[in-house]
């Protein structure tokens, strides 16, 4: 799957759970940026991301996310080990 | 020695003890003496005799936490308000309370046009001597306001003896000791109560206490504080673990000793996993209305086999010491156990009342004899009952005031405000249940072609707190009623659920 189609997933499970699409998703973006998304809008988008990709992050990696670009490398390693 | 000499004296004994991490950075007792005695000069400079309640803009900082030391030295109150809630709110409450003067950090104070501002970030240390003020214990040492039914909400006045007595219940049990080696975890708003236990009880004792930085996803924060900083001693919110529950493998934190839940329901299934990740840890839930300064009762969980539970949620415990706790009917007659009704409370930390709200106060107060005294009671509106054993069971609300994220909320301040825009549509507020067992707000809007949320979403965003803003809208053909005519809450919350599963 290449990033494009992640991209893509990412942006409807954002959608999904924040319930609007006012949002440009980018490396860079971060909480901050987008209207709604605070902790437990974060958790949430964090299941549904495990749900649509069929995987499990770690917490210590969740730990480390400070941007949707973290969030990208994070989905296309757990992936890659699949 | 009262609890501000207490202070006074572990504030001077621990000097070179870390007091905050605040944001990656450590502050000392001494630095945060410091910046205490910057605020009281400058308050005593500033301020006359008549100023006893003073607006305090919180942010996550040591000049904040200074300065509600600093007005309790000087024998004032502070009236926390969220730099995140809507300024005309804040400025109502304010002004409800004939507040003059503000303390804010901000550069630029959006309250400088109706108040006396002090910013506290750059004040210079004077040189002159402090003079001492007496300890009062009937005076207010903060005054929270809590959602009100009406739209205007509720400010419930704490005074020093109810902090005296606060302190004085929690400590006659040595299970909930700190020690000067602790590292406390502090995860609340400090205009949410639950805040006095988490930073007053670590810094009577010369502990650490860790804050949670606004910016961050405050679950995950909370994780990395217990692996880098090997916290030893949490008062948390059960959300903190529903939110963190897929990753317990993960979890083996051997350095908690103490962890303690409370303002939320409990849940069984959950909690008995969590112990798992924190082996050497005693766990505790706890229970306590903003109107009886912040905690009644504990419920010991480690060791106990067979757990008392209603619905899968945790029981709250037996009242601390010298706190009277009944379970009343209708007519505030005494029920017998196992028998539901209302829990109300009486004692020292009862709150002397609801500020300037007569007709409030007549409907949440009562005076019953108990024990042979006449004492006044507190309506807790929690449903509960006693078990023979002495034990509290939580069963439900007798209103319509629900919690999220901790904080107390009338569906009814937001269905207010909500009116002012939605005017020709029936619509609702309720709360339903997430998968992780947290509530959020649901705001139901009865139309059968559609409705635009925007307008009163901003509307609501300008004039609550963010965390009364409903975060789901549902749109419905016709709002669903039982046979007395009544609106089946019950009904959406199923519709909401299959909605959202399906």
């Amino acid at each position: 799957m290449d990033r494009d189609d992640i991209l893509l997933k990412v942006n409807a499970a954002f959608a999904k759970i924040l319930e609007h699409s006012n949002f440009n998703l980018e490396d860079t973006t971060t909480a901050a940026d987008v209207d709604g998304w605070e902790s437990v809008t974060h958790m949430l988008i964090i299941n549904e991301i495990e749900q649509v990709f069929n995987i499990k992050f770690k917490l210590m990696d969740l730990m480390g996310m400070n941007n949707v670009g973290d969030l990208l490398r994070t989905i296309t390693a757990e992936l890659n080990t699949k | 020695m009262n609890f501000l000499e207490r202070l006074k004296h572990t504030i001077q004994e621990y000097s070179t003890h870390n007091a905050f991490f605040i944001k990656e950075t450590y502050f000392k007792y001494e630095v945060l003496n410091h910046e205490i005695i910057k605020i009281r000069q400058a308050l005593q400079t500033r301020m006359t005799a008549k100023d006893n309640y003073v607006g305090l803009v919180v942010h996550n900082d040591i000049h904040t936490y200074a300065a509600i030391i600093a007005l309790w030295l000087e024998g004032k109150a502070y009236i926390p308000i969220s730099p995140d809630a809507p300024a005309v709110r804040n400025t109502a409450i304010l002004k409800s309370t004939d507040t003059t003067f503000v303390i804010d950090v901000a550069q630029t104070s959006v309250y400088e046009a109706n108040f006396t501002v002090l910013n506290t970030s750059y004040l210079e240390f004077q040189d002159f001597q402090l003079q001492e003020s007496t300890f009062n214990p009937d005076a207010i040492a903060y005054i929270l306001f809590t959602s009100g039914s009406t739209g205007t909400p509720k400010g419930v006045s704490i005074s020093f003896d109810n902090l005296e007595g606060l302190i004085t219940a929690i400590k006659a049990d040595k299970a909930h000791d700190i020690y000067p080696e602790d590292r406390c975890l502090q995860m609340f708003e400090l205009t949410f109560d639950f805040s006095l236990v988490t930073f007053l009880y670590p810094l009577l004792h010369g502990a650490c206490v860790y804050t949670i930085p606004k910016d961050q996803i405050k679950y995950l924060y909370v994780f990395k504080l217990i692996v880098q900083h090997k916290l030893t001693y949490l008062v948390m919110t059960p959300s903190i673990i529903n939110y963190l529950q897929p990753y317990f493998n993960e979890i083996h934190a051997e350095a908690i000793r103490y962890c303690c839940f409370g303002a939320a329901p409990l849940l069984h299934d959950v909690l008995r996993k969590w112990e798992n990740c924190i082996p050497n840890a005693t766990v505790y839930n706890s229970y306590g209305p903003t109107e009886y300064t912040v905690t009644t009762s504990y419920y010991k969980l480690s060791g106990t086999t067979h757990l008392q539970t209603k619905n899968g949620v945790i029981a709250i415990g037996k009242p601390m010491q010298s706190i009277d706790a009944i379970i009343v009917d209708e007519n505030h007659n005494e029920i017998p156990n196992n028998t539901p009704g209302e829990l109300c409370l009486a004692g020292r930390q009862l709150t002397t009342g609801y500020w300037k709200n007569p007709e409030q106060n007549a409907k949440a107060f009562f005076e019953a004899s108990h024990e042979h005294q006449t004492k006044r009671f507190y309506k807790t509106g929690d449903l509960c009952i006693k078990a023979d054993s002495g034990v509290f069971i939580f069963i439900g609300r007798k209103d319509f005031q629900v919690k999220i994220q901790g904080y107390r909320i009338e569906l009814g301040e937001i269905e207010f405000q909500a009116r002012k825009i939605i005017t020709d549509l029936n619509f609702t507020v309720l709360d339903v249940d997430l998968d992780t067992g947290d509530k959020t707000l649901l705001l139901v809007v009865e139309s059968a072609i559609g409705f635009d949320d925007a307008p009163v979403l901003t509307h609501l965003k300008t004039t609550l707190p963010d965390y009364m803003v409903p975060k789901h809208t549902m749109c419905i053909a016709e709002l669903p009623h039982n046979r007395n005519g009544k609106l089946d809450r019950g009904q959406l919350r199923t519709y909401f659920k299959n909605k959202s599963n399906g």
